[in-house]
């Protein structure tokens, strides 16, 4: 049921190619589509703006309910739609590359009848960069063809009706039967000549393309608990890999709200350093070692122009000319701004060196070998951390009120060192400067234990004198600063469950963080308490919570950045990467505790 | 023999200068426009090779143009920057017209034409007059880089 023309977030799923995602709502509504690739302006933003975003809607035009699913093992997402007439199932998909001449992008919606008579309708609105520009409404051969600057759109269709062009959109209506098929095939292109493609080519890039997810998730190597959901999130994942660069988003869209009428709305279509240990961990623990090669040399070029210096995110390209600025549209359910482009490039963020080091230790573990090149670079950033881990930073969670001396931060330049010395251990990085690297190892632990350390709360505090708690703090027991079983460990966890649980989910803090408003739980760190409780023996509880969790998933298995716990709706950002990696994490940890 | 060795060293240059002036024009999202993609379907329908077999082909008809030109030249008895860029606006302009919209859909297997019917291969959109389909800023692009074809084979050549 949609709200002022908003469905709401857990109704949509994701299609991908690799490149790029669109959202589709299970009204048949694609309303979130960047052309041609993930951080590129969007042709259809619907979800910010009904309005003026741009759609493409595909759907009976008589009331009806509907059912979904993957296909399974893949990418590819089918809708029933059963109406009083009939049934029709329509699959979506956005198609990988073949060796002919293929469109540059390619989106198809494939219409079976399944029984009766169903009358159908379509209609695409695109509306170029962010809705800011209305399209020039073309036709080439008998193809409806919209074009602005570079950009160009076109809807080839297939016994889909007689399309035409009515207030900047193609609509069409048209009737399925029981067995009959319809094709429409949205074919983009950047800076090139658009390519029309025929009926067939396109079927066969639609099976090709469900073979190749099929074959990929039969690739993978997860035997255990919750594998349905854990198969799921690793091809979100996949999904979420940036294929010619190698680096992932962390989700494919920007400001979807973490209030709705909030301005907690963020432009998450880019890389973020702190995101790579948990990329590498879940790639290699799921047996995807050509993706982690990709993604942990993505890190390294990306990082090669600043190196020592982190910066806290990238572009898919490896750049970091990433300004953010806020663009003319309503927002989700008006929540405003809608942002693009993200401010939180030019914070500090000191946790960054610790998540880069443990990248590159469990590269290390996974047998693949460090060159000498890389070695020097990594020698050189601990150096950094041994400069800088007494600074305050704005920490993981991205305070607008910092900087502050966070608990989180000092771990993880703690991670950092003991990776290094791990790693010269191992000969990966040169050992010149280990022990130095040690000494202020055991400086920082000297200062987590002591200035941060609460006897009152008998845990760990979100800053160094606070009494207060943060979901970061659950990163501690992952991280192996200490022994998950050790009491502090265990204090620190259940006090993150007194102070911060409601019912099954985690917020990230209660602390003012210099922005208006409030959000809801932090579903990543709903699965980090589930690691926490397993990593420190408490198996049954861990399992019991997760359980719970995987039943919050939405109706295709796929989880938003954030959940309102009273009333289970998702909020920010969808799908969120990190998210499911906290999940695949979750699963792995109580299976090998238990 | 010297008329034909500059023309060929112009021509070259000259289709580096005309290939840099549409990809700029294209990075800058003026233009839709992609010549070695246009050119290399002639020959293959795998995107990822036509542009390098486009890219070998329009390297290759450059110069073999700029010979042309320094025949034209011979027979008006003159030759400089300036009549060079003259004859490159009106090549540009037989582009727009005649080579995009009558000659390349004869020698272009993949190129969708008025009398194209319902496909059963995929097909490249065509060009349209002045190459408008590309977008509106396409013709002048590419009467700008045609002229400095024009311009540096006119400067370059020699007799």
């Amino acid at each position: 049921m949609r709200i002022g023309g908003y469905a709401p977030i857990e109704d949509y799923a994701v299609i991908g190619d690799g490149r790029t995602a669109a959202l589709v709502a299970r009204d048949g509504s694609i309303d979130w589509l960047c052309l041609p690739n993930f951080d590129s302006p969007s042709v259809c933003a619907g979800i910010l703006d009904a309005d003026r975003g741009g759609v493409f809607e595909l759907h009976p035009a008589i009331p009806f309910e509907t059912s979904r699913r993957y296909l399974p093992q893949t990418n590819v997402l089918e809708t029933r739609f059963t109406t009083d007439r009939g049934s029709v199932r329509v699959v979506d998909a956005l198609t990988l590359p073949d060796d002919c001449l293929d469109p540059m992008r390619e989106l198809v919606r494939s219409v079976e009848g399944v029984s009766g008579t169903v009358p159908m309708r379509w209609r695409f609105a695109p509306r170029f960069n962010y809705g800011a520009e209305a399209p020039r409404c073309e036709w080439r051969q008998g193809i409806p063809v919209a074009t602005r600057h570079a950009e160009a759109v076109g809807i080839a269709s297939w016994d889909a009706g007689a399309p035409s062009w009515r207030d900047g959109a193609v609509e069409a209506e048209f009737a399925t039967t029981a067995g009959a098929r319809a094709c429409l095939a949205l074919t983009a292109a950047h800076a090139e000549p658009l390519v029309i493609p025929s009926r067939a080519a396109v079927a066969a890039r639609l099976e090709r393309t469900i073979r190749f997810w099929e074959q990929w998730s039969h690739e993978r190597d997860y035997h255990g608990p919750w594998a349905a959901l854990v198969e799921r999130s690793a091809l979100v994942l996949k999904l979420l890999i940036f294929a010619p660069s190698g680096a992932s988003v962390a989700a494919p869209t920007t400001s979807l709200p973490e209030e709705i009428g909030g301005e907690r709305n963020w432009d998450y279509r880019f890389c973020w350093i702190r995101d790579s240990n948990f990329i590498i961990g879940a790639l290699l623990q799921l047996g995807c070692h050509e993706e982690a090669r990709s993604q942990f040399w993505w890190f390294m070029q990306a990082t090669a122009l600043t190196e020592p210096k982190l910066h806290v995110l990238y572009r898919l390209d490896g750049g970091v000319g990433i300004d953010e600025r806020c663009i003319p549209l309503s927002g989700y359910r008006r929540s405003r701004p809608v942002r693009v482009g993200n401010g939180a490039l030019e914070q500090t963020q000191h946790d960054i060196y610790g998540d880069l080091l443990e990248t590159a230790w469990l590269y290390s573990e996974g047998h693949h070998a460090l060159d000498g090149d890389t070695g020097e670079v990594l020698g050189r950033i601990a150096d950094r951390v041994c400069d800088i881990w007494r600074q305050p930073d704005s920490g993981i969670w991205e305070v607008r009120n910092g900087p502050c001396q966070f608990t989180h931060s000092k771990v993880m330049c703690w991670v950092a060192l003991d990776r290094a010395i791990r790693l010269a251990e191992r000969g990966e990085i040169p050992s010149r400067h280990m022990d130095r690297w040690r000494r202020e190892a055991a400086a920082i632990r000297a200062f987590v234990e002591e200035r941060c350390w609460s006897p009152a709360l008998r845990s760990y505090t979100r800053i160094a004198g606070s009494q207060d708690v943060d979901a970061s703090l659950l990163m501690m027991p992952l991280m192996l600063f200490d022994d998950p079983r050790s009491e502090r460990m265990k204090g620190t966890i259940d006090a993150v469950r007194r102070l911060l649980q409601e019912g099954d989910f985690v917020f990230r803090y209660h602390a003012a963080d210099g922005m208006a408003g409030s959000e809801g739980c932090f579903v990543n760190g709903s699965f980090w308490l589930v690691s926490a409780l397993a990593r420190s023996g408490r198996v049954s509880e861990a399992s019991e919570l997760m359980e719970r969790l995987c039943r919050r998933a939405n109706d295709v298995g796929l989880y938003a950045e954030e959940i309102n716990p009273a009333s289970g709706g998702f909020l920010g950002n969808f799908p969120q990467a990190l998210v499911h990696l906290a999940l695949i994490d979750a699963a792995i940890s109580i299976r090998d505790a238990s | 023999m010297t008329v034909i060795w500059s023309a060929i060293a112009g021509g070259f240059l000259g289709t580096l200068a005309l290939t840099t002036i549409v990809r700029a024009a294209s990075e800058l999202g003026l233009t839709r426009m992609d010549l070695p993609l246009l050119l290399g379907t002639i020959i293959t329908d795998n995107r990822r090779k036509a542009r390098a077999i486009g890219y070998a082909i329009h390297f290759v008809v450059g110069p073999i143009f700029a010979v042309g030109y320094a025949a034209l030249f011979i027979a008006l008895g003159h030759h400089s920057w300036w009549t060079g860029a003259v004859v490159g606006a009106l090549h540009a302009v037989f582009t727009g017209t005649v080579l995009v919209n009558v000659i390349l859909p004869l020698l272009h297997p993949r190129i969708a034409t008025a009398d194209t019917a319902a496909n059963d291969v995929s097909l490249i959109e065509p060009p349209g007059f002045l190459m408008l389909n590309y977008g509106r800023s396409t013709f002048f692009i590419a009467l700008i880089a045609h002229v400095a074809f024009g311009a540096i084979v006119g400067w370059a050549v020699r007799f």
